[in-house]
């Protein structure tokens, strides 16, 4: 299928898609964390840079299948989305917003002092085995199992702790549990499409994993609609490819960038496809809207 | 040396209380994030150093001259960035909004300044002050002077004027306050003012002090002055002074003892350590949930 | 049932803006290409942290495609630049790379200024066979990539041993203090060549400290310099921080030299470290606008008359960059990067604005000489020219 799809896109669009399809991983994982549950989290690079440095580090040193390295990393960026979860359950809003910029902070701080990781310096020459058929098919899996998620139990039980956590426990829901449960699998996202990443682009550094980065992709899912699916996949879309076509005005670029983030807010503050689902757009209706608990 | 090292990080510690300040009442009043602070303490350093090179200004008129200019942009981005938003959307959507007000204005400085460091010429006289091993340079001094002046008189206002009493009201809460008739928007733009000026004066300072002023100079520091606010309790003035000076010469003994490779890494590993002890910060009310 | 369904639902959406995308970019025009120019893609940054090494390059190199295509360009075509900003991340400039590649079909790339971005257009450049040509990469594991990769600077493990022994049996520096940059991948790999060297030439490590890119406070820093009594400072890192470093230093009563790599070659060493500087801080590199030849002169005359500025070592290496690339095709008769590649290969003594250059049996240049350099009256001026052997 590569092959063919080689053939018939020309390089720098496939490319483009490819990250496109990386960055849907990315930014689903951390709808769930903070469009999903609620629970701002500013580090997302770090569950990022922990996933990409791990399947990095295997694919140059041990002759692993590309699956395992994909997931060993995921699971690497996973553990620490645990070790995160816990002051989420002490901590909320804009502390955890700066607990998690710490983190990403030390995370960055470590690889730079990293020697297996190259330190400043990163790490080249990583095997691509990135290819567009593996990003589809991780991204489609990724996207049906984040459907099925959002709409069980668990899923409901998640944007009942944003919509009022309090309310939530009282109806009975396992906050802690589920709290951390949303860290864990925001970092597993996180972690798998920095894998992706680091096997696609060649080469890691960790100053690529900046704070930049993680606000680069808390804006893909606030542009689309938090805690929407759809919505994040446009986010995406949009915020990906506008950087492609504004390199005309370069030098402009990132003013028209923070300007647009100013004005979507002030007009569209819940993002572009705001809280739409899937089946939202399919009924045309919010009728399944989750059952708020009344407080 | 370690007598210098602390008196090194109570500097750097100012300029962080400094700038902290601005967080923490934006913060205390409308729960808000003002990510833009970092870039209007930018601001602050570029405008001074205009003042001084281009139109000639000596130390104190330059400064008085920066702090005017950032609290009037200070006020326009409230107006312009935060204020529609307020009360109608989600606090996210303010912080997203404020992230875009600091892109869109180190961009805006990038393209008229160019990303190059420029320094301050020698506007305060570099004499040393030697006391038994410790070297005390003027412009330490004039750090320090300053920064406990303005904090004083700040929380001296806020303690003691009419007008103090409304921002606490305001902090305290903003409808109740609205309806004991306070003017909520006078009193946040008054906010974004001080908050601005503070930054400003910040600004100039620390660009004289370092020598160096640059578009992007004011991301690091104000990611560094926010976790020195919430280190010291969010909301509360003594505590982002507190937290400033904490964090600076705790940055300072780590590169000093422990090792400069982990600088930032210490920096933050111990403010999500006291965090996870005290969640409220060093300074801060603990406030039970509301239903 | 509810989940199947908008699962389904899900994927032909997603289909549906994938194709629709794909759809979208094939309508583009996808060539631009017309057989009559000959057209080179620049690499570099523009704006971000490392814009003040891709802003001159980038003067450098339209100036000598201008001089180029005054004299009827090459093979009877004229030379086009394309000049995108890569911002200095490696996102960006892969994008960049395939872009320059697939969509404007240049033959050539020239730079990038830094040496991880350019492995990353490296591997782009090889797997699509077209000639890249980095006028500022100076670490490891650049040439390495592939035949289609070559670099025009003098590199730091040629350079250092050199520097350390003029430091050492001319200067009689021998206790030394190293400070590292952290985060700046081109400091990080520098430290070690010149621990390497010290270690050989019989010289002692004082005291191994590091600092941060962007950081501007390094007081800390400074006062352990003090207390280590080194007879030099060696900083590899960029020339801003070397200025705040220098600063600091002369505030705290610090007199020490500072040595370093061409990192600290950038204009603004002079005007940020004003007095802090003078004579105090020295540096190598492969390029000086003291005492030029013939060729050089007329160089720097050009650019001042062109941008108002003096040239740097980026400018100066990115338009013999493209100057090389320039007579590569025409030996070679051709502008197909798998003929002139060779052409470029066997490059000898080239006299270019930056010294002479000639690549090696394994295609690393090999230039010559190493200048000394520090500043002086607010300008950079020539300390030593010592040869590399």
């Amino acid at each position: 299928m590569d092959a063919f799809i080689t053939q018939q896109i020309d390089a720098y669009y496939l490319r483009i898609i490819i990250i496109i399809g990386i960055n849907i991983i990315l930014a689903l994982g951390l709808n769930l964390t903070t469009g999903v549950t609620g629970q701002l989290s500013m580090g997302h690079a770090g569950f990022m840079s922990l996933g990409a440095y791990t399947a990095a580090i295997l694919s140059l040193h041990t002759t692993l299948p590309f699956v395992v390295v994909l997931i060993a990393g995921a699971m690497a960026a996973a553990l620490f989305g645990i070790i995160i979860g816990i002051p989420s359950l002490r901590l909320e809003g804009d502390y955890l917003a700066i607990v998690t910029i710490g983190f990403a902070e030390i995370v960055r701080v470590f690889f730079l002092n990293f020697e297996l990781g190259g330190k400043a310096v990163g790490l080249a020459g990583i095997p691509q085995q990135t290819t567009f058929s593996i990003v589809f098919l991780i991204m489609m899996v990724v996207i049906f199992l984040n459907i099925t998620l959002l709409n069980s139990h668990t899923g409901k039980a998640l944007y009942s702790i944003r919509e009022n956590e309090i309310a939530a426990q009282a109806c009975g829901v396992n906050t802690t549990q589920l709290k951390i449960l949303c860290f864990a699998m925001g970092a597993f996202l996180g972690g798998l499409g920095g894998g992706l990443y680091a096997s696609y682009m060649y080469y890691i550094s960790p100053g690529e994993f900046g704070f930049m980065k993680s606000i680069e992709i808390l804006n893909m899912v606030v542009l689309g609609g938090m805690g929407s699916i759809p919505g994040t996949i446009l986010g995406v879309i949009i915020l990906t490819i506008a950087p492609e076509f504004l390199r005309v005005v370069a030098d402009y670029r990132l003013l028209f960038y923070g300007a647009m983030l100013v004005i979507l807010m002030i007009f569209r503050p819940n993002g572009l496809m705001g809280d739409i689902r899937w089946y939202d757009i399919k009924k045309r209706l919010p009728k399944k809207e989750v059952k708020k608990c009344q407080s | 040396m370690f007598l210098q090292q602390l008196l090194n990080g109570i500097t750097l510690g100012s300029t962080y209380a400094l700038i902290a300040l601005g967080y923490t009442m934006v913060y205390g009043i409308v729960q808000l994030i003002n990510f833009a602070h970092g870039e209007i303490y930018m601001f602050g350093a570029a405008v001074g150093l205009f003042l001084v090179t281009v139109a000639g200004f000596s130390l104190v008129p330059a400064l008085l001259g920066a702090m005017t200019f950032c609290m009037l942009l200070g006020v326009l981005v409230e107006k312009i960035a935060y204020r529609p938003l307020r009360g109608k959307s989600s606090r996210l959507s303010a912080l997203i909004s404020a992230i875009g007000v600091s892109i869109f204005l180190s961009t805006f400085m990038l393209l008229i300044a160019g990303p190059n460091t420029r320094r301050y010429p020698e506007v305060v006289n570099p004499t040393t002050y030697h006391i038994g091993s410790l070297q005390l340079s003027s412009m330490q001094i004039i750090i320090l002077l300053v920064a406990a002046l303005l904090m004083i008189g700040l929380n001296l206002m806020i303690q003691k004027t009419r007008l103090g009493m409304a921002m606490r009201a305001t902090s305290e809460d903003l409808e109740a306050a609205y309806l004991m008739g306070i003017d909520v928007d006078r009193i946040i733009s008054l906010t974004f003012a001080i908050g601005s000026a503070l930054a400003g004066a910040g600004g100039v300072m620390v660009g004289i002090y370092y020598n160096a002023v640059f578009p992007y100079m004011g991301t690091m520091v104000g990611l560094k002055a926010f976790s020195a606010a919430v280190l010291g309790g969010i909301g509360s003035v003594p505590g982002a002074m507190l937290g400033g000076i904490t964090l600076g010469i705790l940055e300072i003994m780590g590169v000093a003892y422990i090792s400069s490779s982990f600088k930032d890494a210490i920096a933050f590993g111990i403010l999500i350590i006291v965090l996870l002890i005290r969640p409220q910060g060093l300074l801060g009310k603990k406030i039970s949930k509301k239903v | 049932m509810q989940t199947k369904k908008s699962a389904k639902w899900a994927i032909i959406m997603i289909m549906v803006m994938l194709v629709s995308l794909v759809a979208g970019c094939s309508n583009k025009p996808t060539s631009t290409n017309t057989p009559d120019v000959i057209k080179l893609g620049f690499l570099g940054a523009k704006t971000g942290s490392v814009a003040n090494y891709g802003l001159p390059a980038e003067k450098g190199m339209k100036m000598a495609i201008e001089e180029l295509n005054a004299k009827g360009g090459i093979l009877g075509k004229n030379l086009v630049g394309i000049y995108e900003d890569n911002k200095g991340e490696s996102a960006d400039i892969a994008n960049i790379a395939t872009k320059y590649i697939t969509v404007d079909k240049v033959v050539a790339m020239v730079g990038d200024p830094c040496t991880g971005l350019t492995k990353v257009a490296a591997e782009i450049a090889q797997k699509n066979q077209v000639v890249i040509f980095s006028g500022g990469a100076t670490g490891t594991g650049v040439v390495e990539i592939g035949d289609y990769v070559f670099r025009n600077t003098l590199l730091d493990s040629m350079a250092v041993p050199s520097v350390v022994d003029w430091m050492i049996n001319t200067k009689g520096w021998k206790k030394i203090a190293i400070i590292t940059s952290l985060n700046n991948g081109y400091s990080t790999a520098l430290t070690p060549v010149f621990k390497d060297a010290i270690q050989k030439k019989g010289g002692t490590i004082a005291l191994e400290d590091s600092i941060n890119d962007k950081d501007t406070d390094f007081t800390a820093q400074v006062t352990k310099l003090k207390n280590a009594q080194a007879d030099v400072l060696v900083f590899t890192g960029y020339y801003q921080e070397a200025a705040l470093i220098m600063n600091e230093a002369k505030k705290q009563n610090l007199n020490i030299s500072m040595i370093g790599g061409d990192g600290l070659y950038g204009q603004d060493l002079a005007k940020l470290g004003g007095t802090a500087v003078e004579e105090k801080v020295i540096f190598y590199c492969g390029f000086s606008t003291d005492k030029p030849t013939p060729e050089t002169a007329k160089f720097i005359d050009a650019y001042k008359a062109k941008f108002g500025e003096n040239p740097d070592m980026f400018s100066a290496q990115y338009y013999d960059a493209v100057m090389i690339l320039a007579k590569a095709m025409t030996d070679a008769k051709s502008a197909d990067p798998k003929l002139f590649r060779a052409e470029l290969a066997k490059l000898k003594d080239y006299p270019g604005v930056s010294g002479s250059t000639t690549f090696g049996a394994n295609r690393e240049p090999i230039k010559s000489p190493v200048c000394l350099l520090t500043v002086k009256n607010g300008a950079f001026s020539l300390v030593d020219k010592i040869s590399v052997k």
